[in-house]
């Protein structure tokens, strides 16, 4: 149908000015030297090579990524069981918790972290309640706890619902089958559910690691000034150093480690699922 | 070679969000029988099998497995294994690892596995596939799979719930066969559930006839084919000529005005009946050697055998008239719309019901602009009708001011009675024009509305029944005139499987043996 | 499911749901406080509200947020219909292609898409503001309008539009009358997140938006670093409005479909509630937008952009100003010199700025800024003559003082020894006893200020071995004391006495002081920064007329006594000076408040490129190994 494909054309070409040229503008100045100009540039590495030399540089970003990984792990183990909880709930009170769930997701992000500052501060509701676990003194707001706990709680929804949602996919029939060939529901559970979640598990992880990694408000209003992501070193070299140049280098870096982490996990995944992959028609 | 009961369902009921699905199922099940549930979807059976699999808890009654009572022992615990309706294969996991699921889980060594899968893919004939990817098999080799991954576990009972229906033709013939192979060569009870009958005829020892939730018959499929036990279970299974009779005394039935010899006996005396021929044990012969006679109405070539239909009672027949009159098209002052109506008859019963459709139905007015062809509502109808015979007009307009005026004739039309077929028909007087009968694209069913003509049971008003119309003019050459129109229906018809052709229209003769009779009760 | 199975499950599915409200409910609770904290609830009171809606930051930015969520839900759903249409009839290749287009927004790191967006428009000079905002928002929504429309399309009989078109319909008719019906579940639920992520989006606008033009989300970030219960008050009308939107969303279609008892009612009973969610929202955007209209005086109907430091106006002083003249000030607010030199220096237009003076000095260097015009200036005569003439703008052409101070040691009277400070002046900040007990303030001048005076160097100096030392001096005191580096937050947090020591701004611990009795001020005998923040006009300001008119309104009393009473910080109005710091004047007895002039090792910045450089990419090290101490 010539027709229908043409109403594609204006999108198209959109698509390549908003969504395709950034990403273009990005590379190039993260390999040309400050002050160039798209027509007249030297190309340069430098600031790759500035990035990959500096002990300092590296520290943030390999914290970046373990509080990634930290908060990664966190949210499937408890989103796990939430998830799976729900999912063998009635289908009123599964479709209400999931309501739930997703409310809070609607209310801003920046919105919800700021109340955490309340809760966490000194003399606020949770700082009062730990304080008689904790030994005296300790501070809450502003260290790298209160950065995974807001990591946790803003990002907690995507790995329940998305474990939820191939939870719920899944063919009851393969759990009656499991149980017809003896597996009692532990077995069930470990044999025949928890592999077939693994789609949900995996796109529930990418949901949660990939913004976790890039976060930079989580950590300036939980993490105080001090606590630096590679979020905030790029939102620094932008906002307050002025170093574009640098700035789109250091973005490019995180960029390809997140699309190269998110292809192996594909990798993987499809592997796990073999040739049933929905997509692929 | 009765053996020992196996499995022993009692009163089992079973209902979901108020609606009872299971109503009292009481049923016996031997080892190393072929038995299948037989029903259309939505009967229980496949609830009744669910229960069994321990996948379902049963309201009411008991489940006995080897004398033992299971009702509340969870599936993994049972020595029965299912195949599902889809297979419900593991997409996870690869053949070998599906047909192994159940080994593994028992803890088994890997070398007995491996033996068990690797005999179970053999049985199955799937040798050389053991690391294929279950969703890439095609739908008979899923199912093989299914099959071999519940019997590698060696259960007492394997039930299969509607294991070919995701089949095509072909391929269920094939698994029939298949299944009731490795059925024999296990040797173990199989419990299958279909509502395909054919299916249930070739592979059961024992069918068991299930409809709402109740158990309608059990018995070997001969028992079923030739005793059906009502009329439910004869019309479900095979194709069958159910005529409604007497039974006057042990051996004698009478339907149709006859009396005929009978093996049936142990009814009350004149007790209405049910009487079943099949198709093939109906013979065709001469009009004097029949102990029916009949004109036969169509015959169909099935491949083996024809199909005939011979009609044994009349039907009901009404001829009307058709006053085929000139065009009396109205247009209106400009000429931008123009109109067309009919008188037309009405039966004084049927006065009040007539409303502003039904008398654009009648009189087939239509309004439209000559120019495009349009249609143009019409905006205003206006009659006065009383339930009294007589003439009375009616007018129709349309917004832009055209109208017509036709007239309403009232008439006390009396219908045929058919006592014999049960039947009453009644058709109507009516009038068109030629460019109606020639712009028609189904002038059958626009005359039987026109004529308004109508048949219907005489014992029950609301059970109409079809009719048929005939006439003897051409439709692209008729000319104003009156023309007689006949409707009728059709009246009794035997289906006859033969091997012989016959003409169409040719008067036969019908004959059957006293066996070939069977007389059930009157189903409820 | 049997009662009482799943405890653990049904355990820890309720304490995540708790854990999901308990901030929200804790932001609404104190959203009616009548206090300040944000910890201690003294009272129910709407004065936050009140304080909101006139807050014209506030109520600008809910304008913002709603009208641009509802522009770009709407072109982005029309447009991503559209699209996913024509794409699914376009060849295989292209389908693919375009789908790996799609996910780039998705797939990246949100981060990474919002700096290809300021890229672009500042390779391309669109100014950035409301339209590049609603561009950004447009561009990232339509994906996920193409991701939930395309299976639904999927899943439609290919034959169908041809079906339509046999019947005689067409394409268009085809579409609208067959196609679209079919889809509409999954263009509602297309819109209804592109609405969700709009309103939710706070990265992207951050870098895409400027010119003042401000969402919630950044309203909330730049405000997040002072206590502000208004916040609290403008995010729970956020809730609220977002869960009338979802209440209408989830109950109408049940209602509707119990009201569908005899007959069907028609296919757009979908739309109802979408319908409803849109009115009420537009609804609400033209309410915001009712709130902003004014009368008739000299600069009717024209636009003043002020680009200023974050808490540094009075109360009154700009809708004082805009009732005057009936101008419109546009405030936008940065955190540091360097923030804004950088969006000056990328061509955004302002009408005034309010840097400090070796920004000013760098600003004249540069050519950003353009000479004031003397005849127009007549409130110079009103100034301190200390502020006025400084090296950095002799004769003041260029620039009219707004305030001025000093950079201090904000201390607790009860945790910090007098005898320690006279002792060690800017060297406690190394002195372990107050280890985990320091303020920072994240400023590369004042820090490297600090250090330098510390070691007995001059702020101004050019040697690099001093900046050197500095640098480790400030290392060593980031690696051993394990300081807090803020920026505004040691406002607040000073005036609850959270640490012992803080390095501030002398208007800043006015503040403090005012509020807290046990709060003193220090200055290190060793000399410390004398600065100035003064009103300039940059080069390619499309207002000066107005720009001057400010700049007078701001020198008179009436708007610099409003706005150093409010903020605490030195007027440079020499009467106002004298009025608040003198007997009865609301800054009584606060040694911050007026400025050391005695001390001859007190100095002005002074602007040099090379240091300049060095000293920001040294204090960017400092911070980075700030936070890889542990």
């Amino acid at each position: 149908m010539k027709k229908f494909s043409q109403l594609a054309i204006p999108y198209i070409v959109w698509a390549v000015i908003m969504l395709v040229l950034p990403m273009a503008l990005i590379a190039f100045y993260s390999i040309t030297e400050p002050g160039n100009s798209i027509f007249s540039f030297s190309v340069t590495l430098d600031h790759y090579v500035t990035f990959f030399t500096d002990g300092d540089f590296l520290r943030i970003l390999w914290r970046s990524l373990w509080i990634a990984v930290k908060t990664t792990v966190i949210c499937l183990l408890l989103g796990y069981p939430v998830a799976y909880f729900i999912s063998r709930c009635g289908e009123r009170l599964q479709n209400r918790l999931i309501l739930c769930i997703t409310i809070p997701m609607w209310i801003n992000m920046l919105v919800r972290t700021y109340a955490w500052i309340g809760l966490l501060t000194e003399g606020g509701l949770i700082q009062r309640i730990l304080s008689f676990f904790l030994p005296d003194g300790t501070q809450l707001l502003y260290t790298e706890s209160a950065v995974l706990l807001g990591m946790v709680y803003n990002f907690l929804p995507f790995m329940i619902l998305q474990i939820n949602t191939s939870l719920c996919k899944m063919d009851g029939a393969l759990l009656e089958a499991g149980a017809d060939l003896g597996a009692d529901p532990v077995q069930t559970f470990a044999r025949v559910t928890l592999p077939l979640s693994l789609p949900g598990v995996v796109n529930g992880i990418t949901l949660v690691f990939l913004p976790a990694v890039s976060s930079f408000f989580i950590p300036k209003l939980l993490g105080g000034g001090q606590y630096f992501l590679i979020g905030n070193l790029i939102e620094n070299q932008f906002i307050t150093v002025g170093e574009w140049n640098f700035g789109s280098a250091i973005s490019m870096v995180m960029a390809l480690i997140m699309m190269l982490l998110m292809a192996v996990v594909r990798r993987l995944e499809n592997r796990n699922r073999g040739g049933q992959d929905e997509r692929n028609f | 070679m009765q053996e020992k009961k196996l499995i022993e369902f009692r009163n089992i009921v079973k209902s979901f969000d108020n609606q009872i699905v299971l109503r009292g199922v009481s049923l016996d099940i031997y080892e190393n029988e072929f038995v299948t549930l037989l029903g259309p979807s939505g009967c229980g059976k496949t609830t009744l099998l669910r229960i069994l699999g321990g996948f379902l808890n049963a309201d009411e009654g008991q489940v006995i497995f080897d004398g033992e009572e299971i009702s509340d022992r969870p599936p993994y615990q049972r020595e029965v294994n299912t195949v599902f309706q889809k297979y419900a294969l593991f997409p996870h996991l690869n053949v070998y690892e599906n047909i192994a699921f159940g080994l593994k889980i028992k803890k088994m060594g890997k070398d007995v596995i491996e033996q068990k899968v690797m005999k179970m893919l053999k049985l199955i004939g799937l040798e050389g596939y053991e690391n294929k990817n279950t969703t890439l098999l095609s739908g008979g080799q899923q199912q093989r799979v299914a099959i071999a991954r519940a019997l590698v576990n060696e259960p007492k009972v394997l039930l299969l719930d509607e294991p070919l229906a995701a089949l095509d033709l072909k391929l269920r013939k094939e698994m029939q066969y298949e299944l009731k192979r490795i059925q024999q060569e296990v040797g173990i009870t199989f419990i299958f559930v279909t509502h395909d009958q054919e299916e249930a005829l070739t592979m059961s020892d024992k069918i068991v006839v299930i409809r709402n939730g109740e158990i309608q018959q059990i018995g070997t499929p001969q028992e079923i084919y030739n005793e059906p036990a009502n009329r439910y279970v004869a019309n479900f299974i095979g194709e069958s000529n159910i005529i409604p009779g007497t039974m006057l005394e042990d051996y004698k039935v009478r339907f149709d005005d006859i009396t005929f010899d009978c093996v049936d006996h142990g009814f009350r005396e004149n007790e209405p009946v049910d009487v079943v021929i099949r198709p093939e044990d109906i013979d065709i012969v001469d009009v004097k050697d029949g102990k029916m006679t009949g004109e036969v109405l169509s015959v169909l070539f099935k491949g083996v055998h024809y199909e005939i239909m011979v009609e044994t009672v009349a039907g009901t027949k009404v001829t009307v008239n058709m006053q085929v009159t000139q065009n009396r098209d109205a247009v209106s002052a400009d000429g931008k719309e123009k109109m067309s109506a009919t008188d037309f008859y009405v039966d004084i019963e049927d006065v009040k019901k007539m409303d502003d459709k039904e008398v654009i139905a009648r009189s087939n007015a239509q309004a439209w602009d000559p120019a495009s062809d349009e249609y143009i509502s019409i905006t205003k109808i206006e009659y006065e009708l009383e339930e009294k015979e007589g003439d009375y007009p009616v007018r129709f307009s349309t917004a832009g001011g055209l109208s017509v005026e036709r007239t309403i004739h009232v008439v006390n039309q009396p219908f045929v009675r058919n006592e014999k077929a049960n039947e009453g028909v009644m058709a109507f007087n009516f009038m068109t024009t030629v460019e109606e009968i020639r712009e028609s694209q189904a002038l059958d069913i626009d005359i039987k509305t026109w004529a308004n003509a109508q048949a219907w049971k005489l014992n029950n008003e609301n059970e109409s029944v079809d009719i048929t119309v005939d006439y003897d003019f051409d439709p692209d050459t008729i000319t104003e005139g009156i023309y007689p129109i006949t409707f009728w229906t059709p009246g009794r018809e035997f289906k006859i499987h033969t091997t012989d052709y016959t003409e169409v229209g040719q008067q036969v003769g019908l004959t059957f043996f006293p066996e070939d009779i069977h007389v059930m009760a009157r189903a409820m | 499911m049997k009662k009482g199975k799943r405890p653990i499950g049904k355990i820890l599915t309720a304490l995540i749901v708790a854990f999901f409200y308990l901030p929200i409910l804790y932001m609404i609770i104190f959203s009616f406080n009548d206090g300040r904290s944000l910890t201690s609830f003294t009272g129910f009171s709407l004065r936050w509200y009140k304080r909101m809606l006139e807050s014209r930051t506030m109520m600008e930015a809910l304008y913002t947020t709603f009208s641009v969520a509802l522009i770009a839900t709407f072109i982005s759903t029309v447009v991503g219909t559209i699209s996913a249409i024509g794409l699914s009839k376009s060849r295989k290749a292209i389908r693919n292609l375009m789908e790996q287009v799609d996910n780039l927004p998705m797939m990246n790191p949100e981060i990474v898409t919002a700096i290809g967006f300021m890229l672009l428009f500042i390779t391309f000079r669109v100014d950035k503001g409301y339209l590049t905002m609603l561009l950004a928002h447009i561009a990232f929504c339509i994906p996920y309008v193409i991701l939930s429309v395309m299976p639904k399309i999927r899943s439609l009989d290919p034959n169908i539009a041809d079906a339509a078109m046999d019947l005689g319909a067409t394409p268009w008719q085809a579409m609208t009358k067959v196609i679209i019906p079919q889809i509409t579940p999954g263009i509602l639920a297309g819109a209804l997140i592109a609405f969700t992520m709009s309103v939710d989006d706070f990265i992207i606008s951050y870098f895409a938006a400027g010119g003042g033009v401000k969402n919630l989300s950044m309203v909330v970030y730049t405000m997040s670093k002072r206590v502000n219960p208004s916040i609290n008050a403008a995010s729970t009308l956020m809730v609220a409005i977002i869960t009338i939107v979802l209440i209408l969303v989830n109950v109408i279609p049940i209602a509707a479909a119990k009201r569908r008892t005899s007959y069907e009612i028609k296919k757009k009973k979908a739309l109802i509630p979408a319908v409803a969610a849109l009115a009420a929202a537009a609804a609400l955007v033209v309410f915001l937008h009712a709130g902003s209209g004014a009368g008739g005086r000299p600069f009717e109907g024209q636009t003043l952009h002020f680009y200023t430091w974050g808490e540094y106006t009075g109360e009154n002083i700009i809708n004082d100003f805009e009732e005057e003249t009936g101008a419109k000030v546009v405030l936008e607010t940065f955190d540091s010199n360097e923030q804004m030199y950088i969006k000056v220096a990328n061509g955004e237009s302002y009408d005034i700025l309010v840097p400090s003076d070796y920004m000013i000095q760098r600003l004249i260097q540069e050519g950003y800024l353009q000479k004031l015009d003397p005849s127009k200036i007549t409130g110079l005569e009103n100034l301190v003559d200390s502020v006025k003439n400084l090296p950095y703008d002799p004769g003041n052409e260029y620039s009219v003082p707004y305030f001025w101070g000093t950079v201090g040691i904000v201390y607790d009277k009860t945790k910090v020894d007098m005898e320690d400070l006279e002792r060690e002046g800017f060297n406690i900040f190394l002195d372990e006893k107050y280890r985990g007990d320091i303020y920072l303030y994240d400023s590369e001048r004042d820090s490297f200020m600090m250090a330098l005076k510390a070691l007995g160097y001059s702020m101004n100096t050019e040697d690099m071995d001093e900046i050197q030392a500095a640098y480790e001096w400030l290392i060593q005191c980031v690696q051993t004391m394990d300081p807090e580096i803020v920026t505004d937050e040691i406002i607040d947090n000073m005036a609850q006495g959270r640490k012992a020591l803080g390095l501030i701004y002398s208007g800043d611990a006015t503040y403090v002081m005012s509020e807290n009795e046990d709060m003193g001020f220090y200055l290190p005998e060793t000399g410390t920064n004398i600065w100035s923040d003064a009103m300039v006009i940059p080069a390619n300001a499309e207002n000066p007329e107005l720009a001057h008119a400010f700049i007078n309104y701001a020198c008179e009393y009436e708007g610099a006594y409003d706005n150093s009473s409010f903020v605490g910080y030195t007027s440079a109005n020499e009467e106002v000076m004298e009025v608040l710091s003198g007997e009865g004047g609301d800054f009584e007895g606060i040694n911050a408040y007026l400025p050391r002039t005695d001390n001859d090792m007190d100095e002005v910045f002074e602007y040099n490129e090379n240091t300049r450089k060095e000293i920001s990419n040294l204090w960017s090290r400092v911070k980075i190994a700030a936070s890889n101490a542990d």
